[in-house]
């Protein structure tokens, strides 16, 4: 397989899927997690029990609820966003949301007392304490991400559903290894997947130098 | 000046009870009691890391930012040391002068480590610039609990001479926790006695010196 027009269009559309879907999800499942953590309110093992059980949410049943939401005739249907980069992204959030906050919620409850107590000794504001929780806890945000960012370009049947596999409009590394195996080709299959397998491991690598990075920092 | 009146807080089977408690301005109050007498608790109340269940803590000319406190395992930021003694004075918005940072450093005996990483610093050396920290903003009412139970001799004069050149200079409120007396009594003016959730004694460290005497007489005649 070369790295023709299409392969680096469906590259490129893995890439940006993850990274925003990712960045997203951080930007809602951090809060959320670190509130789970600090408040204590009725019903909040409920939320808990949730959010884990949404964790290992299988991804072919969100596809099909956001399919439902923005199906021509759904209450979403007027947005027009069914096959569209935005349609699996939001399909992608409602996968990997649940895995930050849960993740983050867990990281949590080993150090996020401490350092709020500290926090008040200090008189700092909600807004410095939230900072300086997201400053401390870095390495466990770290691997939040890195997961996160791991399940979202490994995830096909949300995609496939909301996306449609439309070539050079929503056709990601996962729906194209899928398409290619329907046809039977296996060798640009593998070769795609191999493709994909280097991509997450680079991006994992590029994670770990920064975080060496700044364990060096810590180093002095 | 500190007033608490009628305060209660429940804690499982624990049951904190003080009717009234004086904290009077710019002197060096001792806390002193058994553990799990309340006095963490106590202190908790009234930094407001913990709600009352009923009563009233005032606090008086005092705002909460002007209060902080230390505790027996400070938390150390994953930073320098130069940034964990320059914290309080960031988020305030105040530039670090240079004299002010070497003076806290050289009084702790930390000069030449601030570039060291804070976490990695021994358990003496954490507690002194956690105690620098809590200082280096000038409050005016600070709670220091159990900070001086786990260090040298040495370190503790060193303590002991920093609040009283404090005291001697801008003099600013103590509330120094200890479940050893004898820790306290030279520096404080001022010593309250807690046992089970209960105000047990205020007075000098003389008179409360003669109190557990007495108390301990009176046990031991039975």
């Amino acid at each position: 397989m070369t790295l023709n027009r299409e392969t680096m269009d469906i590259i490129w559309l893995t890439m940006r899927l993850g990274l925003v879907s990712t960045f997203l999800s951080a930007l809602i499942g951090i809060p959320l997690g670190l509130l789970l953590e600090s408040r204590d309110f009725y019903g909040k093992r409920v939320i808990l029990r949730i959010n884990r059980t949404l964790m290992g949410f299988p991804p072919v049943v969100v596809g099909l609820i956001v399919y439902l939401l923005f199906m021509r005739r759904g209450p979403f249907g007027e947005l027009s966003l069914l096959f569209s980069f935005p349609a699996m992204v939001i399909a992608q959030l409602f996968i990997i949301t649940p895995i930050v906050s849960g993740m983050v919620c867990t990281a949590a409850k080993n150090v996020a007392s401490e350092i709020r107590t500290f926090a008040i000794s200090m008189n700092a504001s909600r807004s410095q304490t939230f900072f300086l929780l997201i400053k401390e806890m870095k390495h466990d945000i770290y691997f939040t991400m890195a997961a996160s960012f791991g399940r979202s370009i490994s995830e096909v049947g949300a995609v496939m559903i909301v996306g449609g596999n439309i070539q050079y409009k929503t056709r990601t590394m996962t729906t194209a290894i899928s398409l290619m195996r329907n046809k039977g080709d296996y060798s640009e299959a593998i070769t795609l997947g191999v493709v994909l397998l280097l991509l997450s491991f680079c991006i994992q690598t590029l994670m770990d130098t920064l975080k060496r990075y700044e364990n060096n920092g810590e180093n002095y | 000046m500190v007033k608490i009146i009628e305060l209660e807080k429940r804690i499982e089977s624990f049951q904190l009870d003080i009717k009234s408690l004086l904290f009077q301005e710019k002197k060096i109050h001792g806390l002193i009691g058994s553990n799990g007498s309340g006095k963490s608790t106590l202190i908790k109340l009234i930094t407001g890391l913990m709600r009352p269940d009923q009563g009233t803590i005032d606090l008086g000319s005092l705002r909460s930012k002007d209060i902080t406190f230390t505790t027996q395992r400070p938390y150390m930021l994953h930073d320098t040391v130069y940034h964990n003694l320059i914290y309080p004075l960031k988020i305030r918005n105040q530039i670090p002068a240079k004299e002010v940072i070497g003076k806290w450093l050289d009084l702790c005996g930390l000069t030449g480590k601030e570039e060291q990483f804070a976490p990695s610093l021994s358990s003496g050396e954490r507690q002194k610039l956690s105690f620098a920290r809590a200082l280096i903003f000038k409050p005016k009412l600070v709670f220091i609990d159990e900070t001086m139970a786990n260090m040298d001799p040495e370190s503790i004069r060193t303590f002991e001479r920093i609040i009283t050149d404090i005291q001697t200079e801008d003099p600013i409120t103590w509330v120094i926790v200890s479940h050893q007396p004898t820790h306290i009594y030279n520096l404080c003016q001022e010593v309250h006695m807690m046992e089970a959730g209960k105000l047990l004694f205020s007075g000098t460290p003389k008179e409360t010196g003669y109190f557990i005497k007495e108390r301990h007489e009176k046990q031991w005649s039975y």
